[in-house]
């Protein structure tokens, strides 16, 4: 809302200059988005609070400014000279839906001479940006920007019937707004009717048909109070806001509408020479109750953190035009009609807080006894950000939005949530796998020419009736760029493998790998799962084409839930006291025959002194038939009660070497 | 032999020995040196030991002192010079392994936090100190939790799907994360304090300062005697705790459904200390958050006594409190989640 230095004047006496009343205007909650200087008024443009439709005019803040300085607050003058001939005489007005129209006022001006506005009425109008149409139009909406009141002029000569009723709209209603446009209404709509039809959309636009032109000689001013969600739903259906509808959204003041109308009449007396009718024609329904709410002293320190003296709260009252009754523990406060915001004690703290100042407060802290605590599994997932930022992950944080395509490729068996307004049509759905978006994240950066990345999120992922963090662990390109300390070597399978084992083991849940109901986005040949906790390989080559990723591509996706909700406790085994011994073995395999295969079978042998066995060693071509190859095992033996001798072990690795031979064919290499 | 003759040999040969230890610069050449004076069997002096029966006997006792006198000497002349190139040999060893130590050091990659994460989690944890629990809740949310519970009228402007995401009839994207705490006050009873960190969504196109998703914390206290002094005292707290302490806080009287009063909350400005500078727009101040005293409708909704409980509840961005903590002036960098700008962290 803008507001003229200048005019405010006229209502209120200013003891400072606009600067410092700025100031003023922030501290009781008027926020001052600019203040401008405008010729010799400077104009304040402010940000009024969705519940304060009352300081949507010059009126309503200069009654802030006199609460503020304690300056009296003068209310607009005006000489209105009625003509003997009545109102009710050349027009009439009813109001069919009551609930959506409170209040209607009209007058009727005859003989008007409509032209142009005097320049200093003009310039005002101007300056708050508003445009100066005619006369008759400029009336109505200075006496808006002043009283709060928005109001509408028809051509009178133009109503059928010499009447106006406040109705709902008909069934496929049209009417043609003053911006020319053809509006089609429904009945959930109110409109300002003649006899025949539709000539207004309520407190929102009126009817190109009974507009205000240059040949109009009679004018029926209308100041009437509407309905303010119906107007907000009406206007948004119709995707038409205007300064009125604004107004009557936020809820305008009741009483103001009388007042409100003689003023505009007045004015357009004034303006255009027209004779004003005798008597406003007020259709008031029902009249509003003003409201009353009680104040208990001790709850000023209660509520408020500090007390205030009884006449401070009185003053403050009296200067927003509250009227105070003292009762036995404080006073009953009578709300002015235009303070729609004020019903409860706690309104009334609310005004006491601004106005004697929130500065005045002191800074407290809550007494209380108890403790904090972190979400659930907050140490768990602290730990792990830890260890991935430790071993070279970055984290990443990605939209929750998506293309419903890509999720439905990664995700067949989810049904994704789709929005009903999306902002794009690739952003559709709400993830369902975090895959997609990571590879975007791929994307984005390969295309920055960072082409070494390791990167992790731990995030959301949504379907109908549930969200669930996953953590997903992507990299690409070289693990270890070369330096002048060591040469280039690339992430591989086994680098997402082993983060993969380190979380698991970290987190002490014990599953064994395996390769079931893998999901077709992995490289078939490399990829992997441990049950439902973790799943994890290269990326399927098609994949990372579609997502024009030109590197190999790794991916683990876990479920974080399950890793943290492990119920195994973590006991400490003690320290072996016996020396251990290490043998090593070089096997000679058919192709074919995986590393796990082995361990199954040197397992087998059932060596309780066999407490590690490691693949150390694995060559592909040698001097070896070609369908073998070679693979080297470190075994260690230790016992928790002796010391093993060479023959124990010698005849372990005799066991497990007889084992291997009639399981797996496998030979010692020579 | 006369010992005349005895102890002029010693003599020379003390001087040719002189001489030769000049020349003698390592282990080598010093054992050498050695072996040709003192050897067992050899040496130099001696033999002139083992000859001492050819002298008489009346001057073996001299020349065998003069003898061992000259032994000793020797000894200990290539002892100290053994001494010296012992610790010259093992310098230069050392100095052979010198390296260039203005090389770069061999550093493995370490992954980086992502900035939200980290203003995040300090945030949870200045309250987390200050007694607070940390509550969450789901992100796709009725209507009821998001708006009806927390006094936004029916037609309110941001029900409206231009400003909210709508999953379902009566299902939407969280537009702030105060949900969780009436979900929280249908749990429990008074005392409440808790912080609601979390995802939200608005209908805002991508630019600099807007995102359609971003991070928000808000924070609820309902208790037996809370007053606005306390919201005063926690948010100056916390606001010291997060910038630093010469930070200063003020409050605004503003408007929000589910607070009265409400306020907007604003901090001196971090960048110049509230002297006025371009972020700031020269006001000193900058605005971080809305607050404000618990609407007396919400507890109606949660079945709270209103006249024995009141409180306090505020939140703010915390895409907006990392901004202003790193000086990031584009809220799109947290979600490109390019490395050059995550390296940073």
């Amino acid at each position: 809302m803008r507001i003229s230095f200048n005019w405010l004047k006229e209502f209120v006496d200013i003891p400072e200059g606009a600067q410092e009343l700025a100031n003023r205007f922030t501290n009781v909650g008027l926020a001052v988005d600019a203040l401008e200087t405008a010729g010799q008024d400077s104009v304040f443009d402010l940000d009024i609070a969705t519940n304060r439709p009352d300081c949507l005019s010059h009126l309503g803040i200069a009654r802030e400014v006199g609460a503020i300085y304690g300056s009296l607050l003068r209310t607009p003058k005006f000489a209105l000279r009625e003509a003997e001939r009545r109102a009710q005489e050349v027009f009439s007005i009813s109001i069919a839906d009551p609930d959506l129209c409170a209040r209607y006022c009209g007058r009727y001006i005859e003989s008007v001479k409509i032209g142009p506005s005097p320049d200093g009425l003009k310039a005002r109008l101007e300056a708050l940006g508003v445009r100066s149409i005619n006369n008759v139009a400029d009336a109505t909406n200075y006496v808006m920007l002043e009283l709060g009141q928005p109001l509408h002029a028809f051509d009178a000569d133009t109503l059928a019937g010499q009447q106006i009723i406040v109705r709902r709209a008909d069934f496929e209603e049209k009417v043609t707004t003053l911006d020319g446009t053809e509006r089609q209404l429904d009945p959930s709509m109110l409109v300002i009717a003649d006899a025949k039809q539709a000539v207004a959309i309520a407190g929102i636009m009126g009817g190109a048909g009974t507009e205000i032109t240059p040949s109009t000689k009679n004018v029926v001013l209308e100041s009437a109070n509407f309905d303010a969600l119906s107007i907000r739903k009406t206007s948004r259906a119709l995707g038409l806001s205007t300064e009125a509808s604004y107004r009557f959204e936020r809820g305008a003041e009741i009483e103001m509408a009388r007042f409100a109308c003689d003023r505009a009449a007045a004015l357009i007396q004034e303006l255009t020479g027209g004779r004003v009718y005798r008597d406003v024609i007020d259709v008031y329904p029902g009249e509003v109750k003003p409201r009353v709410a009680t104040l208990r002293q001790s709850r000023i320190r209660k509520f408020l953190g500090a007390p205030v003296d009884d006449a401070v709260v009185e003053c403050i009252f009296e200067r927003l035009g509250f009227t105070t009754r003292k009762t036995d523990d404080g006073w009953s406060v009578q709300a002015p009609s235009h303070r729609v915001d004020i019903s409860r004690e706690e309104d009334l703290l609310e005004e006491i807080a601004r106005h004697y100042g929130f500065d005045k407060f002191p800074a407290t802290l809550p007494a209380w006894s108890g403790y904090g605590s972190a979400l659930p599994f907050e140490t768990e997932e602290r730990l792990l950000r830890n260890r991935l930022a430790a071993n070279g992950y970055s984290e990443v944080l990605a939209m929750a939005f998506s293309d419903e395509a890509a999720e439905r490729k990664f995700r067949p068996d989810v049904e994704p949530v789709k929005l009903v307004n999306p902002m794009a049509e690739n952003e559709s759905v709400l993830r369902t796998s975090l895959v997609p978006s990571t590879l975007r994240t791929f994307q984005w950066n390969l295309n920055h020419g960072i082409r070494d990345l390791q990167l992790y999120e731990l995030g959301k992922v949504y379907r109908n009736g549930g969200e669930n963090r996953l953590l997903i662990l992507a990299a690409t390109g070289a693990l270890r760029t070369k330096s002048v300390h060591e040469p280039e070597r690339d992430f591989n399978f086994y680098d997402l493998k082993g983060e993969v084992e380190d979380i698991l083991q970290t987190f002490d849940v014990r599953l064994t790998m395996d390769r079931k109901n893998l999901p077709p986005h992995y490289h078939p040949g490399r990829t992997a799962r441990f049950g439902d906790v973790a799943v994890f390989g290269e990326l399927h080559p098609e994949i990372a084409d579609m997502f024009k990723l030109r590197q190999r591509i790794y991916v683990a996706e876990l479920d974080v839930k399950m890793i943290f909700r492990s119920e195994t406790r973590h006991l400490v085994e003690p320290i072996p006291r016996f020396p251990s011994i290490r043998r090593d073995l070089s096997l000679l395999l058919d192709k074919g025959i995986l590393y796990e295969d082995v361990r199954a079978a040197v397992r087998k042998a059932g060596i309780t002194d066999l407490i590690q066995i490691d693949p150390v060693d694995r060559l592909e071509r040698g001097p070896f038939p070609e369908t073998k190859y070679s693979l080297a095992i470190s075994l260690i033996y230790q016992s928790n009660d002796r010391t093993l001798t060479d023959e124990e072990v010698d005849r372990f690795d005799r066991q497990i070497l007889g084992l291997l031979e009639q399981q797996l064919g496998v030979q010692l290499r020579k | 032999m006369s010992s005349n003759d005895g102890t002029g040999r010693l003599r020379a040969i003390e001087q040719k020995f002189n001489s030769e230890l000049a020349s003698v610069h390592d282990a080598r050449s010093l054992e050498d040196i050695r072996t040709r004076y003192l050897s067992r069997k050899s040496g130099l002096l001696t033999t002139q030991l083992q000859n001492l029966g050819e002298l008489p006997k009346d001057q073996r006792a001299e020349f065998g002192r003069v003898a061992n006198q000259l032994k000793s000497k020797i000894e200990a002349a290539l002892d100290t010079l053994q001494t010296t190139i012992f610790e010259r040999e093992k310098q230069s060893a050392l100095e052979r392994e010198t390296l260039d130590v203005t090389l770069p050091g061999n550093r493995r990659r370490i992954g980086h936090r992502h900035p939200l994460t980290i203003v995040w989690k300090e945030i949870e944890d200045i309250f987390i100190s200050m007694g607070y629990t940390v509550e969450d809740g789901p992100e796709i949310e009725s209507t009821y939790y998001n708006f009806d519970a927390l006094n936004f009228p029916v037609g309110h402007p941001a029900r409206d799907p231009r400003d909210t995401f709508y999953v379902g009839e009566n299902m939407i994207l969280r537009t702030h994360t105060s949900p969780v705490q009436v979900r929280t006050m249908e749990k429990v009873q008074p005392p409440v304090r808790i912080i609601c960190p979390g995802r939200v969504f608005r209908r805002d196109a991508f630019d600099p300062t807007h995102s359609p998703m971003f991070h928000q914390v808000e924070c609820l206290v309902v208790d037996e005697g809370i007053t606005f002094s306390d919201l005063k005292g926690t948010l100056e707290r916390f606001h010291k705790q997060f910038f630093g302490e010469k930070t200063k806080t003020r409050l605004r009287p503003s408007f929000f459904p589910f607070v009265e009063p409400g306020a907007e909350v604003d901090i001196s400005c971090v960048f110049c200390d509230g002297s006025g500078c371009r972020v700031c727009k020269g006001t000193g101040w900058i605005e971080v958050m809305g607050a404000g005293m618990v609407h007396p409708n919400l507890y109606g909704f949660v079945n709270y006594d209103a006249e024995k409980y009141t409180g306090f509840a505020f939140g703010g961005g915390i895409d907006r409190y990392a901004m202003l903590k790193y000086n990031i002036n584009d809220l799109q960098l947290f979600f490109q989640n390019e490395m050059r700008f995550l390296q940073q962290f």
